[in-house]
């Protein structure tokens, strides 16, 4: 009993430790008002939560990144059916791949806000860009990994084509594109953040940025302890989607004693 | 057999060939002012970048990443390890380390904007921090999935606790550090570009930005060129690196895998 309570009063005493420690320096003026206290931040943020223009800056956030996410995923498995089942496809995009899946979004930015303007689109096409490539490889490696002993007996079954791709190959890549979506996700609430923080797409990361040019410190920190808030959320929720929708694989049966 | 892997070297090599003559004959004497020509983007890449700006941009913005990325290499193991080992240490810090790690590292920019400014101290203390967290979570990963039998071992031996660390615990979770430090390092570069683009006149991101904003297209291509060059080679590098340290793990996995 005592040894389970220690670790919690750690961390309380940890989270309290930081908060006071974060409320001397700003009481001491170190950064001037750049630094504002603890308790003004929790208090303009318990303003900010009650202003309409916060829930719908929220709600674009959460919007494009999910809607993105969407799209992502879908073409990304297709794609990657695609590129994992022909030999020839494969070796077309490999190299073009390998290029671009370590060019983070950030780099076509200036192109998409030339193109699309400082939108809800722009932010879209970077959130897709950003999500789409991790999931295409996922998926080919997930089709690579596709036991070959499963694939000849559904084809000595007599299943076509169609359905071994949908019956066999597509659920023992599942486990693949379940981990390449617990790392999209929250990349794609980041990248939403960031088209809007740079590219002025609508969101959050405009706030942010509206309230770093205005000087209003006091919100600024408050906007970005609420995206801390949202990344722990979505990466809680995107583990409790994939523990769901996996439930029947290897890695995620609970064993019952 | 062996005509399929040529022909499967042939179309590897190729494709990339064909879509880069694509993109020159396609846009030869495109007006769009969106996409400029391919030539005119590679004559305003040279122009700008060789050696034009090389100096005052190119090494400034590639310095800013190395130094942030080499404090965060370095704080991240041995934060890492002390969490690891201290078990005080880690019930404290747990709960922070990952609330920090929730905020996206492109909206901690301008909070040090907001407190050091837009030098160049702000730009290397963002990386730093930023590239921090992947480190420092993969090191924590690593001590804790090294065996007990390794640990009991190395007490038998009555190894002293420095070279426990050191000479156990350190290359036991080489492996998980390495897979660490390599999205550091992909961090790293997405807030170097970042904190260029917000506010600075200096380095690729600004350039590429202000390019932007003022209507210089080919300047922009050039500048996005540049960047994605510089993310995919800093990638490889890193990766050469990392087979060349890791080799003795690669080398007794494939053991392993082959017994």
């Amino acid at each position: 009993m005592k040894e389970s309570i220690r670790p919690s009063a750690f961390s309380a005493l940890g989270i309290a430790g930081a908060l006071v420690i974060w409320q001397v320096l700003a009481a001491a003026n170190v950064a001037g008002n750049a630094l504002p206290s603890a308790t003004t931040v929790f208090a303009t943020l318990a303003t900010i939560l009650g202003t309409g223009t916060f829930w719908s800056a929220l709600g674009a956030t959460l919007g494009i990144a999910m809607l993105a996410l969407a799209i992502a995923a879908l073409a990304g498995v297709v794609l990657g059916l695609l590129i994992g089942s022909f030999e020839s496809v494969r070796y077309a995009t490999l190299a073009v791949l390998e290029f671009l899946k370590p060019v983070p979004p950030i780099v076509i930015l200036p192109l998409a806000v030339l193109v699309l303007g400082p939108t809800a689109e722009m932010a879209l096409f970077l959130v897709v860009f950003g999500c789409l490539l991790p999931i295409v490889m996922q998926t080919v490696d997930g089709v690579q990994g596709t036991d070959p002993v499963a694939r000849d007996t559904a084809r000595s079954y007599g299943m076509g084509e169609g359905e071994i791709l949908a019956r066999v190959v597509l659920p023992s890549a599942m486990p693949y594109i379940g981990t390449a979506m617990r790392v999209a996700a929250p990349a794609a609430l980041v990248v939403t953040v960031v088209a809007g923080l740079l590219g002025g797409g609508p969101g959050l990361g405009q706030s942010i940025y509206q309230a770093q040019a205005a000087g209003d410190y006091a919100s600024l920190y408050g906007l970005v302890i609420v995206l801390g808030v949202l990344g722990l959320l979505f990466q809680g929720a995107t583990r409790l989607a994939e523990r769901r929708v996996l439930h029947w694989h290897e890695s995620y049966r609970e064993v019952v004693p | 057999m062996r005509n399929v892997a040529v022909r499967n070297w042939v179309i590897g090599a190729g494709t990339p060939v064909l879509l880069l003559a694509a993109w020159w004959f396609l846009s030869a004497n495109s007006a769009d002012p969106f996409f400029p020509p391919l030539e005119t983007i590679l004559i305003r890449f040279q122009e700008l970048w060789l050696f034009d700006h090389f100096q005052s941009d190119v090494l400034l913005s590639l310095g800013n990443l190395f130094l942030g990325f080499a404090i965060a290499a370095v704080a991240g193991v041995v934060l890492g390890f002390v969490t690891a080992l201290v078990p005080p240490a880690r019930w404290m810090i747990d709960p922070l380390i990952h609330f920090l790690r929730g905020i996206p590292p492109v909206a901690l920019v301008p909070i040090f904007i907001s407190l050091i400014g837009f030098g160049t101290q702000m730009r290397v203390t963002s990386i730093a921090l930023a590239a921090l967290f992947p480190t420092m979570i993969a090191t924590v990963d690593g001590i804790r999935s090294v065996s007990n039998d390794l640990m009991d071992v190395a007490r038998v031996y009555r190894l002293s606790r420095k070279e426990r660390v050191l000479n156990v615990l350190l290359p036991a979770a080489m492996p998980q550090i390495f897979s660490g430090l390599q999205v550091s390092l992909q961090v790293a570069f997405i807030v170097m570009i970042a904190s260029e683009m917000l506010g600075s006149s200096q380095g690729i991101g600004a350039m590429t930005l202000l390019a932007q904003q003022s209507f210089m297209t080919a300047d922009m291509w050039a500048g996005i060129l540049l960047l994605g060059v510089i993310g995919f080679l800093v990638n490889i590098l890193f990766s050469l690196l990392k087979r060349k340290v890791l080799s003795w793990y690669i080398g007794s996995r494939r053991m392993a895998r082959a017994a």
